[in-house]
C-alpha cells in the first residue's frame, strides 16, 4: 500500500515537472509582456511534433530532438511575436488586454488546426529516449518517464540560473517589475519582449518534445497540459517563476494521488483534470495571489 | 431626422427580408440559417461580455450545453414541458454563471478566462464520463420544442429569440449598466473612485451573458433534437469567437451578422474541412490586427459612406 503511495506520488513528480516547463514558460511570457498566451498548449504540441520529424527525417538522436523542438518553437514564438504582438507596444491597437486574449487564442486555433491538416489527426509515437527501466522493489518506473523527468528539472534549473545570473535574464526581469523603470536604466524594452515570447514558448516545445514518447502525439494533445498550465499560473502567483515550478509539482502529485485514490477507476481518468480545478476554485478563495504571488501591472 | 428614421428603417427592412427569406430557401439552407440564430445569440452575448465588459468567457459553450442539458433531462426524465425547461435552463446557466463570476470577478486580472477555460474542459469531461445521466458521447435525444418535421417554426422562433436578445442587451446597454460598463472599461480606478462597485456590475453582466448562451442550448438542443459533449468543443468557442470578432465585438447587430456570415460561410465551404478552421484562426488575427471594429462593422461604415456620397447629389443619382 506504502509502495503504490510511492509510485503514485513518483509519478506525479514526472508529470509535475513537464507541467511546471510548460508554466514556467507562460509565466515568463505572462510577467514580462503582461498577457496570458492562450496559444501556449498549441506550442507544446509543435514541440511534440517538430521531435518526432527532426528524429524521424533528419535521423536527430532523441535527447538532442528535444533542442531541435526547442529552437523550431522558440522561432515561431519569435514570428507570431513580431508579427501580431509587436503592434501593443507602439499603439497600433485598441484594447490591448482583449487584443491579445483573442490573437493568442486565435493563434491556438490555427497552429491546432494546421497540425491535423498537416501531421494527421491519428497519434503519432516518437522512438523512446531509453529502453531501460528502474525497479525499486515492487516499483517500476520507465526509462523515458526518468529522462523526461531529469531533463525538465535541469531546463528548469537551467532557467533559474539564466534568470539570476545572466544580464539577459536580469534584464528580463526588470522589465517584468517595472517597464519604464527598465527603460531608464537603458534596457531595450521591445527586445526583451521578444525574447521572453520566444523562450517562453521554447520551454513549451521542449515539454512537448519531452512527453512524447510517453503520452503519444496527437494535434489536441495541449489541450489538458495547457489548462493545467494555466491552474498552476495562478496557484503559483502570477508571475512567479519559482512558484510556477512548485506549482506544477504540486498539481502533478494531487493529480496522480487524485486518480490513484479515486473509487472509481473508470471515472478517476475522467476526472484527474477536475482535481486541477478543485485546487484552482482553493487558491481563488482563500489566496488569489497564488503562493508566492506578487503585485502585477495590467498591460499599459 | 432623415438621420433618426435611418436605423429603424434598416432594421425594418432587415426583419421583412429574413421574416420572408424561408420562402426562397430549400431545406438544406433553411436548416443551416434556423442553426445559425443558435450562434447568433451565442456571438452577441459573447460579444457584450468581452467588448463592453472587457472580460473573457471561454466558457460560453458550457454555458449553452449547461443550457440545452438542463432543458433535455427535465424533458425526458421529467416530461417538463419544453419552455418550461428551457427557462429552467436559462436560470440554471445564470445560476452557475453567478457562482464563477464571484468566484473569478471579485479579483483584478485575467482570473476569469483562465478559469473558464478549465471549466469548459471540465465539464466536457463530465458529460463524457456520467453517460448514465447524460448517455455520454451518444447524445442525449431530447423532443422537439414544436411538433412535426418542418424546420419552419423553428427558424422563426429562432429569429425571434435573437431579436429579443439584441433588444434585451441592447436596453442593458443603454441602462445606467450600460454606463457603469463603459466606465469600468475604460478606467477602473477612476470608476471605483466614482463609487461603483466594479465587481458587482462584472458579476452582474457575466450572470446575464450566460443566462443568454443557456438559452441558446435549450433552443438549439430542442431544435437539434440531440445533444451531444461536442457542443462544449475548444473549435465550437473558437467559431463564435470568430463570429464576434468579424461582426465586431463593441456591436451587438454585428456581431449577430458576423455569426450568421461566418456559420453560413463555414458550411457552404464544408468540403474544405479542417482548412476552414486554419482559416477562422488568420481571419481572427487579421481582423483584430487592421480591423479591431469588425468587418462587418467596417463594411456598414463603408456602405453608409457611399451611399451618403451619392444621395445629396440628384446628378449622380439620375446619371
Amino acid at each position: 500500500m506504502t509502495s503504490y503511495f510511492v509510485l503514485q506520488v513518483l509519478n506525479g513528480l514526472v508529470t509535475g515537472l513537464i507541467y511546471a516547463l510548460i508554466a514556467a514558460g507562460l509565466t515568463i511570457i505572462f510577467s514580462v509582456l503582461k498577457i496570458v498566451n492562450f496559444g501556449h498548449g498549441a506550442l507544446y504540441m509543435i514541440g511534440g511534433y517538430a521531435g518526432y520529424y527532426a528524429i524521424h527525417l533528419l535521423g536527430v538522436p532523441p535527447l538532442f530532438a528535444v533542442l531541435v523542438a526547442m529552437a523550431a518553437t522558440f522561432v515561431l514564438g519569435v514570428i507570431f511575436e513580431r508579427l501580431m504582438l509587436a503592434p501593443l507596444y507602439t499603439n497600433k491597437v485598441d484594447r490591448k488586454d482583449e487584443y491579445a486574449t483573442i490573437v493568442t487564442f486565435a493563434l491556438f486555433m490555427l497552429l491546432e488546426n494546421a497540425a491535423i491538416v498537416s501531421f494527421g489527426p491519428f497519434n503519432k509515437r516518437p522512438p523512446s529516449f531509453t529502453d531501460a527501466s528502474l525497479h525499486v522493489g515492487m516499483l517500476t518506473i520507465t526509462g523515458d518517464r526518468l529522462v523526461a523527468a531529469g531533463m525538465a528539472a535541469l531546463l528548469l534549473i537551467g532557467l533559474s540560473l539564466f534568470m539570476q545570473r545572466t544580464s539577459l535574464g536580469q534584464a528580463l526581469d526588470a522589465v517584468s517589475q517595472n517597464r519604464d523603470a527598465a527603460a531608464i536604466i537603458g534596457i531595450d524594452a521591445k527586445r526583451m519582449f521578444t525574447t521572453a515570447f520566444g523562450l517562453g514558448a521554447a520551454l513549451a516545445g521542449g515539454a512537448g518534445a519531452l512527453i512524447a514518447p510517453i503520452f503519444t502525439l496527437s494535434p489536441s494533445m495541449g489541450d489538458l497540459p495547457s489548462v493545467q498550465a494555466y491552474i498552476i499560473v495562478v496557484l503559483g502567483g502570477m508571475g512567479s517563476v519559482p512558484g510556477s515550478i512548485i506549482g506544477g509539482m504540486l498539481l502533478g502529485i494531487v493529480e496522480a494521488l487524485g486518480v490513484g485514490y479515486y473509487p472509481d477507476p473508470n471515472r478517476a481518468l475522467a476526472y484527474s483534470n477536475a482535481f486541477g480545478a478543485l485546487l484552482l476554485i482553493i487558491t481563488l478563495l482563500v489566496r488569489p495571489t497564488g503562493l508566492f504571488g506578487r503585485a502585477h501591472v495590467r498591460m499599459e | 431626422m432623415a438621420l433618426r428614421a435611418k436605423p429603424a428603417i434598416s432594421w425594418l427592412v432587415a426583419i421583412a427580408v429574413m421574416a420572408a427569406l424561408p420562402h426562397w430557401l430549400n431545406a438544406y439552407w433553411l436548416h443551416i440559417l434556423a442553426t445559425s440564430w443558435y450562434y447568433a445569440i451565442l456571438a452577441v452575448s459573447w460579444a457584450l461580455l468581452a467588448g463592453f465588459a472587457g472580460q473573457f468567457s471561454f466558457a460560453h459553450m458550457a454555458f449553452a450545453a449547461i443550457g440545452g442539458y438542463t432543458s433535455g433531462l427535465l424533458a425526458v426524465d421529467l416530461h417538463l414541458p419544453v419552455p418550461l425547461g428551457i427557462l429552467c435552463g436559462v436560470a440554471s446557466a445564470a445560476l452557475v454563471g453567478a457562482a464563477i463570476g464571484w468566484l473569478c470577478l471579485r479579483l483584478r486580472g485575467p482570473y476569469l478566462s483562465l478559469f473558464t477555460l478549465a471549466f469548459a474542459l471540465i465539464l466536457q469531461l463530465i458529460i463524457i464520463a456520467e453517460y448514465q445521466f447524460t448517455r455520454g458521447s451518444l447524445g442525449l435525444s431530447v423532443p422537439g420544442l414544436f411538433g412535426g418535421n418542418s424546420d419552419l417554426p423553428y427558424y422563426y422562433a429562432g429569429f425571434v429569440l435573437v431579436l429579443a436578445s439584441l433588444a434585451i442587451m441592447g436596453a442593458l446597454l443603454r441602462s445606467r449598466v450600460g454606463l457603469f460598463l463603459r466606465a469600468l472599461r475604460e478606467d477602473e480606478d477612476a470608476a471605483e473612485a466614482s463609487a461603483i462597485d466594479t465587481s458587482y456590475y462584472r458579476i452582474l453582466v457575466f450572470t446575464i451573458t450566460s443566462a443568454f448562451a443557456g438559452l441558446a442550448g435549450g433552443y438549439y438542443g430542442h431544435y437539434v433534437g440531440i445533444l451531444s459533449p461536442n457542443i462544449v468543443t475548444i473549435p465550437e468557442m473558437g467559431l463564435v469567437v470568430a463570429m464576434a470578432v468579424v461582426g465586431g465585438i463593441e456591436n451587438l447587430p454585428g456581431a449577430a451578422i458576423g455569426a450568421i456570415f461566418v456559420f453560413v460561410a463555414s458550411e457552404a465551404l464544408r468540403s474544405g474541412g479542417q482548412l476552414r478552421f486554419v482559416a477562422l484562426g488568420l481571419v481572427i488575427m487579421l481582423t483584430q490586427r487592421f480591423a479591431q471594429n469588425g468587418l462587418v462593422v467596417l463594411a456598414a461604415a463603408r456602405l453608409a459612406r457611399a451611399t451618403r456620397r451619392r444621395a445629396p447629389s440628384p446628378k449622380t443619382a439620375t446619371g
